[in-house]
Formats: C-alpha cells, structure tokens, sequence
C-alpha cells in the first residue's frame, strides 16, 4: 500500500525558477522516510505540497489512494498530521490540553468524548501530568511533544516532521526522538512517518532516506546503502555524516559495512576479544 | 517577562475560579459601568470594598495586582496630569499662562485615579483567573444572538483567543529585541523624546516581521490541524451555571442595589 504517491510533481515559488520539475516519489504505508536536504533544497516545500498548503503547477499527488485536489483536500488532510520547526508558532490552545483539544474541535467531536481522548494523546507522549499548563511554563522539547500530541489525536496515518528538532536543545531533541521511536513500535504499520531533517543522526532513525538537492532526488535508499555509497556526494551537498560514519572512516581497521551507532559500539566491543 | 499580569492567565484555585466566565464577563461588565454612573466618594468606597471582596476570592496575593498596576502607571499619571491642568471651574488654586489647577479639577482627578485602578484591577481578574480560550467561548456564547444579524461572532472569538494566547510571547520577543539592540550599544531610555522615539522605530520593525511569520505559521498549522470553518466547530470547554454562579449573582445584586442607592442619595 502506498501512503503518499508523488507523479510528475512541478512547482515554482513565484518569480523564481522551477524548484519541483517531474518529481516522483513514492512512500510506503507503515516506513519511515527520512527527507533530507540543505537549505532551499525543497524538503519543506515538498512537505508543504503534499499537505496542499501550497498549490502545485502540475502533477499528482495521492495520499492513501485519494488523490489530492480541492474537493478531496479535507479527507485527505484528516489522514496526515504535521508538526512544525517553531514551537511556538504551532500552540493554538491556552493550555496544553485545548491545544489539543483544537484538532478535535476542527473535526467536531463531541464535547464529552474529548477530555479522553486528549488525555490519551498526551498519555502517549508523555505529557498527561502537563494538561493544565500553559505554553508559557513549557520548554522546546515539551511543546514539541504536545504538538506531536495534537496531531495524534487525530488519529492520522501518516505524520509529517519538519525539522521539529532543529530549535530544541539536546535533551529535547533526544525526548522528541525518543517518543517518535515509541510510537512507531507502538503503532507499526498503521503510522507512517516522514522526518524532514538536515541531521544526519536524526536521519539514520529511520528505515529509507532520501536525499534533495534544489528539488531533485539524488540519492534514496536505506540508511546503509545512502551512507555507504554516497558518502561523497553527501560531503558536496554540504549535508555530512553521521557520527557512526564518521567514526568509521577515522578507524585505522574499518566495519565491513554501515553501522549505526549501537552497531558500531557492538562491533567495536567484539575488536577486543 | 514575568511582570505583567494585564491580560494574562494564571492557574489558580481561588473561588472566583470556578466561576463561569461568562458570569464573571456580566460582573466585570456591570461594575465597570457601575463606576460611569457616579461622581461621589462614597459610592467609591462601596465599590472599593466589593473590588477588594473579589480579590481575595481569588487566593492570589495582593503584590501581584500591584505589580499589575506598574505598567499603567504612567498613563493614570497622564491623566491625572490633564484633568488637573485642564478642568474649568472654580475656585482656581493656582494658573500661570493657560495652565489652572481648579478644585473640581483636584476632585476629578482623585475620581479619575480611583476609577481608573478599580476598572483595571476588576478586568486584571477576569483576565488572571479565565483562561483566553475561555473568555472567547463566553463572549462567543453571550454574543451569541449576534450571529442573526450575521456578525461574525465564532471567529471574532477565535481570533481574540488567538490574540490573548500571543500577547506574552510578543512581549518576550519585544524584550529580546530589545535586549538585542541594547547589547549593541541602542539606548531606549537616555536622550529627549524624539531620540527615544526613533529608537523604537528599529525595535518595531523585527518585532512586526516576526508576528507576521509568527502569523502565517500558525495559519498553516491550524489549517493542517483541520481548521475551516468557525461555525463548524465543537467546544471542549463547555459552558455551566453552578451553584457558584448563583452566589456570584447574588452578591452582584446587592452590590448593584446598595450601589445605586448610595448614587442616588449621594450622587
């Protein structure tokens, strides 16, 4: 089943030429995409296209088999959740609990069903001891993850991160990381998540990555196979490695293949026997 | 930041804040109106003393109002600074040029400060003890009938939810920018008042730009949450008369009938 099917995708920011010319990708239910890029390479417009907030010029977007125009734009969107950079410009509610009853007021659901249905978002987040709070007494990481909790809420299939570490400090990040980590083995298949990122460590969370450079698919693959082979090419976007890799490059005997950070630990472990 | 208190929540567990606030909106909106009606230290005092009633129904300390207060200090010296300059009427105290200090115009200025510190203190309470969203679902409701004539009332109230929410993160943001500019040697409080007026100027700029991107972000989260229709909404906070609110009713009734008694006997 494919959860989101990208055909001949165009698109172009007024007076500025082509970012997205016949751009096709295609996304698997229940994987999880890592979509990375430098800056202006088109992650976060492609996001953005995807969730229709932008209107592209040409192509096809299906999300779930519903192919996205205006009329279907509301079904499809109640399928897919995002949560942003800022963590502030995404707080709607007063509280934690009616920022996340929000979505659901959106959605129409009865009043009496919503405080358990907020209380279990939170719950999954880890957030549930916060529902009184106000953003105000929230840090980065907090925020992000009532976010996260908002968008649960509405029971999407596919969640949509753009960059929503890049303002935290390194316990946030590590807190957010963690819970999405949790979700996906809580939910499997049934969640599909895509990781808009210019971390590579972030990026190597996750089952494929796809790397953009000014709109174009440049390399696509699983996390070994992108940073094994085109860890050249990653150097000239600018975009690096991750640490496992790096370390592995440094190492005067090297691991056969890619390992991620837990692997290479393991591995080295195992030199010393 | 954590010095105003005008327009923001704070959790609490006092009496007034189980209120409905709607009832606590009607009350607010009662005494303020209250107050236009009279020109006398007495009925003052009877104000006063129901204001002070609801402060420590409240549970919050007394020092909070008064730093509450600070921020507008300077516009109820204004204030007073014309009523006592500018009003007509004799006996004159003292003038030099234009300039004459009357006592009606000494009296004025005495009701005007007392007026304008009751005024603020009681929507300083309706602000502190109701959560925005809460506030906007109450105006939402009481305005209610509005929407026959096709006022837009579901989103005005989401729009001045919206806006409360954004008030203390534009005031941090306002202290950034400020302390930014200082760090690079812009002073904000020396030289006359066009130099102070200028000095705003690149403070003004950033903060206008962030509150736009601030703006379009929230647009585009709140339209991916599905947010289409203001009308077409459901309410997690929904709205119910308690017993708390009869009480409340209650106490405002005598207040508002000793209150007018005491305007018509003293004026």
């Amino acid at each position: 089943m494919d959860a989101i099917k990208i055909d001949n995708l165009a698109y172009h920011y007024e007076d500025q030429a082509p970012l997205f010319k016949n751009f096709n990708l295609t996304i698997q239910a229940g994987d999880w995409v890592a979509l990375v890029g430098h800056n202006g390479s088109g992650k976060s417009t492609l996001a953005k296209l995807i969730l229709g907030l932008l209107e592209r010029d040409d192509g096809k977007i299906t999300v779930y088999d519903l192919p996205l125009t205006e009329e279907n734009l509301g079904k499809a969107r109640e399928k897919m959740g995002m949560v942003f950079q800022n963590p502030d410009n995404q707080f709607v509610g007063a509280t934690v609990a009616d920022d996340v009853a929000f979505g659901l007021e959106n959605q129409q659901v009865p009043s009496q069903d919503m405080p358990a249905k907020i209380e279990a978002a939170l719950k999954t987040v880890g957030m549930a001891a916060f529902a009184d709070r106000e953003p105000h007494y929230l840090s980065g990481g907090q925020k992000q993850r009532v976010a996260l909790a908002s968008v649960l809420a509405l029971q999407p299939k596919i969640i949509i991160l753009d960059e929503a570490t890049a303002m935290l400090d390194p316990q946030g990040r590590a807190a957010v990381l963690q819970t999405l980590k949790d979700l996906k083995k809580a939910y499997g298949d049934q969640l599909t998540l895509i990781m808009i990122t210019h971390d590579m460590d972030e990026a190597s969370l996750a089952d494929r990555v796809v790397v953009l450079d000014d709109g174009k698919l440049v390399l696509d693959g699983t996390p070994a196979e992108v940073f094994e082979a085109g860890d050249q090419k990653l150097k000239d976007l600018g975009l690096g490695l991750p640490f496992s890799v790096q370390v592995s490059q440094a190492l005067k005997v090297q691991p056969p293949h890619y390992l991620n950070q837990q692997e290479l630990l393991q591995w080295l472990l195992t030199l010393n026997k | 930041m954590n010095k105003i208190v005008i327009g923001r929540y704070l959790p609490g567990d006092g009496w007034v804040y189980r209120l409905d606030p709607r009832t606590k909106i009607l009350i607010t909106f009662i005494y303020v109106l209250a107050l236009v009606f009279t020109n006398n230290w007495v009925p003052y005092v009877w104000a006063t003393a129901f204001l002070i009633l609801v402060l420590a129904l409240t549970k919050q300390p007394l020092a909070l109002y008064w730093s509450g207060l600070k921020p507008i200090l300077w516009l109820i010296i204004f204030t007073v600074v014309l009523q006592i300059f500018f009003t007509p009427g004799s006996p004159v105290l003292w003038h030099w040029g234009f300039l004459r200090v009357t006592t009606p115009g000494v009296v004025n200025a005495v009701y005007v400060v007392i007026r304008f510190v009751l005024i603020i203190l009681m929507s300083t309470v309706l602000t502190l003890t109701t959560p925005p969203t809460s506030i906007a679902t109450a105006l939402e409701s009481l305005l209610g009938p509005l929407k026959k004539v096709r006022v837009p009332v579901a989103e005005l109230a989401l729009m001045l939810s919206i806006a409360l929410r954004f008030v203390p993160l534009l005031l941090d943001e306002t202290q950034k920018i400020m302390n930014a500019q200082k760090s690079r040697g812009m002073s904000f409080s020396s030289g006359g008042p066009i130099k102070r007026a200028k000095a705003v100027i690149p403070m003004l700029v950033p903060l206008f730009v962030g509150a736009l991107q601030r703006a379009l972000d929230l647009a585009n989260a709140m339209e991916v949450r599905g947010f289409q229709d203001a009308n077409q909404r459901t309410h997690y906070r929904v709205l119910k008369y308690g017993h708390e609110d009869y009480q409340a009713a209650a106490v405002t009734a005598v207040f508002v009938v000793v209150f007018a008694l005491l305007v018509l006997h003293f004026g």
